[in-house]
């Protein structure tokens, strides 16, 4: 994936007020108003609540076979039933949690890692800086998805791995960015009013540059969120996933190996497949708009289809 | 009387605002062009100025909503919109933008960007347009084997004089010149300037400058019209207007640039800022900040009355002259 | 030469990172796999073949020798052998290679071909519905794991219009006779649709939002505006000097996405059963092959790395101001 999908979403929530942008302290206010990274913001919401719900929603094991295989939606089982008969609502929920579980964490994994990176290289510049950066160039070139399956298949299957996979595959980006923006704030006047008073490195850290950096990283992490889910999906696929618990990537693995197209039996596959899309859908709208709010970018089109209008004259404007 | 090469009149101009709500750049603006002329159209940013200049070449953008006339050798170009106003651009009138740095697109050379409007408009084709693009830009000062390079191999003055070249591909009866020094050094600020007097002399072209750079336009303008807020607040010759200003803006204006000749004189600036022009203005725009504001200022507008020969201003301290001015 | 010292910049950078993806490779599979050889799973797997292919592989010797041999072994293009076939690696992994190159590059044709439509058609009418109608499709698409689209493909289009939806060749031609070359190119061509066709839906949307934004860009530029005031309709100042300036990015853009396309593709041939490198991939990691992994994975990165590399230089080529 890359910054040009986010383009992409930042287009989508076009339309963002010019004077809100240009107050300070409003980007809360600008973000929350458009009515995409609401819509965004809603999605992630209820598929959160679901996820800590879900022990309440689903009682019992949602593996349990309640009736015949691939089912068909019924007034009980309102998303039928999969290739082992067990309940596809509840299934699905359970398999909720897993996800978001994965994907939060590993998002966080590599929003850390990445962080780390881009604040050390940005902060301290020269050798450090060189070293990281090229390193980060380095593993930019590498294919994330068949590094990632393979290092799923050498290192085992647990969930814990998963995580720790995929967070260390995707930091780079993060790295990236926050360094440009450690670069722009080290540059500031108050951080060189602090370091000329005598401020330690650590306390430039801390106290002036992390809290201009942060609510970028946070922008950032939301999108991560979306890469991270995507990235199970796959490793789930190929078999390579945490076998003792469900998710949507296993599901839609599932379905695959019960031949449920064989069965015709579209609510095994369309639904976990359609909640990754809307997850990764919601997470990215927002996580953008989030972005733009912190860096308003304006643009005049010379070009369009509509012209400009013309009014009959009036004879003498009015109350002037 | 003959008809002026150029006529605004009660140009309007307002602009959708994203939240809802316009913005009214350009109120009410009327002022004449005669062939040949140089006139100055002055005022600091956001006075409107590049919006007016831009509507008469009909280039706004789709939110914008025009009202009023431009008349070119009496004709409403504006009369229908974009299907009366195209036909007569870079033909009849043609305009040098500010920032003409990136006028030019990166990837096409400099020479095939100035015979563009010629093959589009009849102009020539071929060697012929090969050869009159390498003209202009002789006649600009720069050499004809330029031609073939592209715009990132020139340097900013040398960029906008072959954007000045372009303009003149057509031959237009008029010249618009947004800003054309600013960002250049004063060295080739004067080479511009005088370049766009001598241009204008030997293609006989109109030339309209709009700039906020006062010596600039007393270096290049016969007549000039001050705008504040929208409107012309006042419109004379050059001499007039340094010397006679009938609106305090003006004179506040002038006394604000500083002269490096006369030695040792206090710089003046105007406090305060111009008003939002996305509410109604009550009265005269520039009373907050006049210095000479009396009982009417404040409810009353101000209506351009003519207060000399060929010189008007929209001021209350003029109320006692008795010839009002017919638009 | 313009620009020579750009060039040879780019040149020292890819070779430098051809050298740590081998490097890498190295590590990844010998060092820290553990003993590869136990866990091979084949019926004629005895002890004694074990031991025997553990001294094949040199991986009795310690880690440091392991490596030297391994680099003389790539310089003489040797990529060892597969454990199930025996096989060497590089003649086992050429004909998944072949198939799924043709496939990824129809993929991406498809791709580009969407992208720059729908792209150009929303900056067009920016603002309106087409605009965010195409914003929006090539966004859900996008998200879209890319296997599920491909199961859905399965579902909804290949019965509509009777297109195979596994391998890549109809095991039934050529059976009663001679098969002709345009008949089996047509074959060819019936099983990779639907599979390039998953993978150019789940890329276009990319590609048409950096057309867009590129275009959008472009459109308030400067020199857009001058062409307007000389008089160029919309649509001819959109052809000479938006279009050009727009597409420079797409170039780059293909080139880079060659990581997610190969990872995307993965799933996708095993959806499709199509058997490319991907599916090599998979079937090696399920059975344990690790030199036919090491050699796709080693193949799949220095893809990247030469189309990277690529980029650069054609992007160098294209715009007069890139000059180093």
């Amino acid at each position: 994936m890359s910054a040009s999908i986010q383009g992409g979403a930042a287009a989508a929530t076009e339309g963002v007020d010019v004077a809100a942008a240009r107050r300070p302290g409003s980007i809360r206010h600008v973000a929350l108003r458009e009515p995409t990274a609401i819509a965004g913001l809603a999605i992630i919401t209820f598929f959160v609540l679901v996820a800590i719900l879900s022990p309440i929603l689903v009682t019992g094991d949602p593996k349990e076979k309640v009736g015949p295989i691939f089912g068909p939606p019924s007034a009980s089982y309102p998303l039928g039933l999969d290739g082992g008969g067990a309940n596809m609502v509840e299934l699905l929920i359970a398999g909720t949690r897993v996800s978001l579980l994965v994907g939060f964490c590993a998002a966080l994994v590599s929003a850390f890692i990445g962080g780390t990176v881009g604040v050390l290289a940005g902060f301290y510049g020269g050798k450090t800086d060189v070293v990281l950066m090229r390193t980060t160039d380095y593993f930019l070139v590498i294919p994330d998805i068949p590094l990632m399956i393979v290092a799923a298949a050498l290192f085992g299957r647990s969930l814990t791995n998963i995580i720790i996979i995929i967070g260390v595959i995707y930091w780079t980006t993060t790295a990236r960015l926050i360094r440009a923006q450690v670069l722009s704030v080290r540059e500031r006047v108050y951080v060189k009013r602090a370091r000329a008073l005598g401020a330690g490195n650590g306390r430039l850290i801390f106290k002036h540059i992390l809290p201009q950096v942060a609510p970028l990283l946070v922008a950032n992490t939301v999108l991560l969120v979306a890469y991270a889910i995507f990235a199970e999906t796959f490793i789930s696929f190929l078999g390579l996933g945490d076998p003792s618990v469900i998710s949507w990537g296993r599901l839609i693995e599932n379905a695959f190996n019960d031949d449920a197209i064989l069965n015709n039996a579209w609510w095994a596959i369309i639904p976990p497949g359609l909640c990754v899309t809307l997850v990764v859908l919601g997470a990215t709208l927002f996580g953008q708009s989030l972005e733009d709010a912190l860096n308003p970018r304006l643009r005049v089109g010379h070009l369009s289809v509509r012209r400009f209008k013309v009014r009959p004259l009036r004879g003498k404007l009015d109350s002037e | 009387m003959t008809t002026p090469l150029l006529a605004l009149e009660d140009l309007n101009v307002w602009f959708e605002l994203p939240g809802g709500g316009e913005l009214h750049a350009v109120r009410g603006v009327s002022f004449e062009l005669e062939a040949g002329e140089r006139f100055g159209l002055v005022g600091e940013s956001g006075c409107g100025k590049t919006t007016a200049m831009l509507s008469i070449m009909g280039l706004l953008p789709p939110n914008a909503t025009i009202a009023g006339e431009v008349r070119l050798d009496g004709e409403n170009i504006l009369a229908r919109g974009e299907e009366t106003v195209s036909p007569h651009r870079w033909n009849d009138i043609a305009m040098v933008f500010q920032g003409a740095m990136n006028a030019f697109n990166p990837v096409q050379t400099v020479g095939s960007q100035i015979e563009e409007p010629m093959h589009l408009h009849d102009v020539a084709e071929g060697k012929l347009a090969r050869r009159q693009a390498e003209e202009l830009l002789e006649r600009v000062g720069i050499p004809k084997d330029r031609a073939n390079r592209f715009p990132h191999e020139f340097s900013g003055g040398m960029r906008q004089r072959a954007a000045i070249a372009m303009a003149l591909a057509c031959e237009p009866k008029i010249l618009l010149a947004d800003e054309p020094t600013t960002a250049l050094d004063v060295m080739v600020q004067a080479q511009i300037l005088e370049l766009l007097v001598s241009l204008a002399a030997d293609f006989n072209l109109a030339l309209i400058l709009v700039t906020h750079d006062l010596p600039v336009v007393a270096q290049v303008c016969d007549r000039a019209a001050v705008m504040y807020a929208g409107e012309v607040a006042e419109s004379a010759s050059i001499d007039a207007l340094f010397h006679r200003p009938k609106h305090p803006y003006t004179r506040l204006l002038f006394a604000a640039t500083p002269d490096l000749r006369a030695g040792g004189e206090r710089v003046a600036s105007i406090p305060g800022a111009p008003p939002r022009l996305d509410k109604p203005i009550v009265g005269c725009p520039f009373q907050p900040r006049c210095d000479s504001a009396f009982a009417p200022c404040a409810t009353e507008t101000p209506l351009l009355k003519k207060v000399g020969e060929q010189h008007v201003a929209a001021c209350h301290l003029n109320d006692h002259v008795r010839e009002p001015a017919t638009a | 030469m313009r620009g020579f010292d750009y060039v040879g910049k780019r040149v020292l950078f890819a070779a430098l990172t051809v050298f740590v993806a081998i490097t890498l490779n190295f590590v990844l599979f010998r060092t820290l796999s553990g003993d590869a050889v136990s866990a091979l799973r084949c019926r004629q797997c005895t002890q004694a073949f074990k031991e025997y292919q553990r001294e094949q592989l040199g991986l009795d010797k310690s880690k440091w020798e392991q490596y030297q041999l391994y680099l003389e072994d790539l310089a003489h293009g040797n990529l060892g052998k597969s454990l199930r076939s025996e096989q060497p690696v590089g003649h086992e992994l050429w004909p998944p290679l072949k198939n799924t190159v043709a496939m990824v590059a129809l993929g991406t044709f498809f791709s580009i071909v969407f992208g720059v439509l729908v792209g150009v058609v929303c900056a067009w009418r920016r603002g309106t519905w087409a605009d965010k109608g195409g914003l929006w499709s090539g966004l859900a698409f996008y998200s879209m794991p890319p296997q599920w689209l491909g199961l859905l493909m399965v579902l909804f289009v290949a019965g509509w219009f009777g297109l195979p939806t596994a391998g890549i060749k109809d095991p039934t031609l050529g059976i009663l006779g001679d098969a002709s070359w345009w008949e089996v190119f047509v074959d060819r061509l019936r099983h990779m649709i639907l599979p390039a066709l998953t993978l150019g839906l789940v890329l276009y949307g990319e590609y048409a939002l950096v057309v867009r934004s590129a275009m959008l860009e472009t459109l308030g530029e400067d020199y857009v505006l001058t062409a307007r005031a000389k008089g160029l309709s919309n649509w001819r100042t959109v052809r000479t000097h938006g279009l050009r300036n727009a597409l420079l990015p797409i170039v780059t853009l293909v080139a880079l996405s060659l990581g997610f396309i190969i990872g995307g593709s993965i799933t996708i041939e095993y959806v499709f059963s199509y058997p490319g490198i991907g599916l090599e991939v998979v079937e090696a990691i399920d059975q344990r092959d690790y030199p036919i992994l090491q050699g796709a994975f080693l193949l799949l990165t220095l893809a990247v790395i030469g189309a990277n590399l690529l980029a650069d230089l054609l992007y160098f080529k294209l715009d007069p101001r890139v000059s180093g």
